[in-house]
């Protein structure tokens, strides 16, 4: 068994280094296609993490009429109750939202404490569950406490989490996309090297089968030359994904401003980088199985 | 045992390859089919290890009826066949060595066991020093020499050759039919297409004459 490992290792390093042009080839087109696809990996990462950040940290903030007595402030608080999906009620009085603002601001600081009276009314805060941050049933929460009587206004940061998480599916989805043609595009790639490579190798093919070699036997090396084409176009992707997400913050992401959050791309995790290896093998074998049982009827 | 029965073969109508050709040959036994060219010796021997199929007729090896093995059993067959080609059919970009131990590779032989096969195959067709080189710098001799070796470095108990000597000088041509020879003492069963009649007078057995696709004469001089 091992005998003929090595024996069908020996004779697929031969043909790889053999036909070592066309096979170059087609390692670049399977590296360049799983380099997209890798970067749209990365890219969905960064906006699913920080749909992940915003999620966690999601508030709502009521605002309340500056009228209200700390009665009535209790009144509302006792009426927003306690949720399931509320992880925690705070009221801030007009002098706590006051020092918050001259801590936040300190260089605006002098222009508060100038005035007669404390601008910032009364407000309830809610920390929301991450779990159901984008429930309907918290919007419809939210919604209903904001037609109560006293409640002036509201903060809600829903809409950026939906936002980010959309930004998310929808790089998902043209990675998805752009990857699905380009690895089709490998596919067959792979399977017309490895159809050339049957066809270079008519007369050795047709000397194994009359000296007793199996279909098996045959076969093999030409799976094999499939996987490793596949792999090494993988393996080199991941290696030139790594450089590009060292290289884009230092070469482009500084130019960017603001929008440099929002396309930092994020190393894609073991499980990831062994997902593309692992597609990279199956691209391989798959190209090749099927030009094999197409083009080589022994 | 090799038994052919009524073995027609046409490749275009209204030639006949092979007309009723009907044989019986022993194990051990060994043979020359001889004719002039075009007379069917090679379609013969491509029948008996099913490079080409009969279009009628019946081809029993120890009692198995090798036209009803399936194709992807054939090989079975073929491990038990050493084959010499007229046209050598080897691979030029492996070395000699490589080409030699292709048989043993197919049924998984060691490494080890095939060296020492393959160097001692290679020594008695006077070869072992050209080992690794790649057979198309060899001379045409050489080569039909490495394709000997091929057919006999598995011990087979059926060997077939289609004129093994048709590029050899007299003298080396000599010394590969007892190559042959010798194999056939040791139980194989040994069937050479060959013109050359002085090889035939010198070494033939048994003779079978082949004229047109028919078998116009036998001889037997065990």
């Amino acid at each position: 068994m091992i005998e003929k490992l090595k024996f069908f290792l020996t004779v697929t390093g031969n043909n790889l280094w053999q036909f070592r042009t066309r096979n170059l080839f087609s390692v670049t087109i399977i590296c360049l296609s799983f380099l997209t696809v890798g970067i749209f990996v990365s890219l969905t990462n960064n906006l699913r993490a920080t749909a992940r950040e915003l999620s966690s940290n999601m508030a709502v903030a009521f605002y309340l009429d500056k009228d209200l007595t700390a009665a009535e402030v209790d009144a509302v608080r006792q009426a927003i109750g306690a949720p399931a999906f509320v992880e925690s009620v705070r009221v801030v009085t007009p002098d706590e939202a006051l020092e918050r603002f001259k801590a936040s601001f300190p260089e605006l600081a002098d222009i508060v404490t100038g005035l007669k009276a404390n601008p910032f009314p009364a407000s309830i805060e809610l920390r929301v569950n991450a779990k159901a941050s984008a429930s309907k049933e918290v919007v419809a929460f939210v919604e209903g406490v904001k037609m109560r009587p006293g409640v002036t206004d509201v903060l809600f940061n829903q809409d950026w989490v939906e936002k980010m998480q959309g930004f998310s599916r929808l790089a998902g989805a043209i990675g998805a996309f752009l990857g699905g043609i380009l690895l089709l595009t490998s596919f067959f790639i792979i399977s017309n090297v490895v159809k050339l490579n049957v066809f270079a190798r008519k007369n050795e093919i047709e000397i194994l089968r009359l000296v007793g070699g199996t279909n098996l036997f045959i076969r093999i090396p030409f799976w094999l030359e499939g996987i490793t084409l596949g792999l090494l176009g993988s393996l080199l992707s991941l290696g030139l994904l790594f450089v590009v997400i060292s290289l884009f913050p230092v070469y482009i992401g500084t130019s960017l401003g603001s929008l440099q959050e929002l396309l930092r791309f994020r190393y894609p995790d073991l499980a990831q980088s062994l997902l593309l290896l692992a597609g990279g093998a199956a691209t391989g074998f798959i190209g090749s199985a099927t030009s094999v049982s197409k083009f080589l009827k022994v | 045992m090799i038994e052919l029965f009524h073995i027609w073969k046409q490749y275009q109508k209204p030639y006949w390859a092979l007309s009723d050709v009907t044989l019986q040959i022993n194990d051990g036994d060994f043979y020359f089919v001889t004719g002039p060219s075009g007379s069917g010796k090679s379609t013969l021997l491509k029948t008996i290890f099913r490079e080409t199929l009969p279009t009628e007729g019946q081809i029993l090896i120890n009692g198995v009826n090798i036209l009803k093995v399936p194709d992807n059993r054939i090989y079975t067959l073929r491990r038990s066949m050493g084959i010499v080609f007229q046209d050598f059919r080897l691979m030029f970009h492996r070395s000699v060595f490589d080409n030699v131990a292709v048989p043993l590779q197919v049924v998984g032989v060691g490494r080890k066991e095939i060296r020492r096969r393959v160097f001692s195959t290679l020594q008695k067709v006077n070869l072992h020093q050209k080992m690794w080189e790649l057979p198309g710098r060899l001379s045409y001799g050489e080569q039909q020499r490495v394709a000997i070796a091929r057919a006999v470095v598995n011990n087979p108990e059926i060997i077939l050759a289609d004129e093994p000597t048709g590029n050899l000088d007299p003298e080396l041509a000599f010394e590969i039919i007892t190559l042959f020879k010798e194999i056939s003492k040791q139980g194989a069963t040994v069937i050479i297409g060959s013109h050359d009649r002085e090889l035939i007078r010198h070494f033939g057995d048994n003779i079978l004459f082949l004229q047109k696709g028919k078998i116009v004469g036998k001889e037997a001089h065990a």
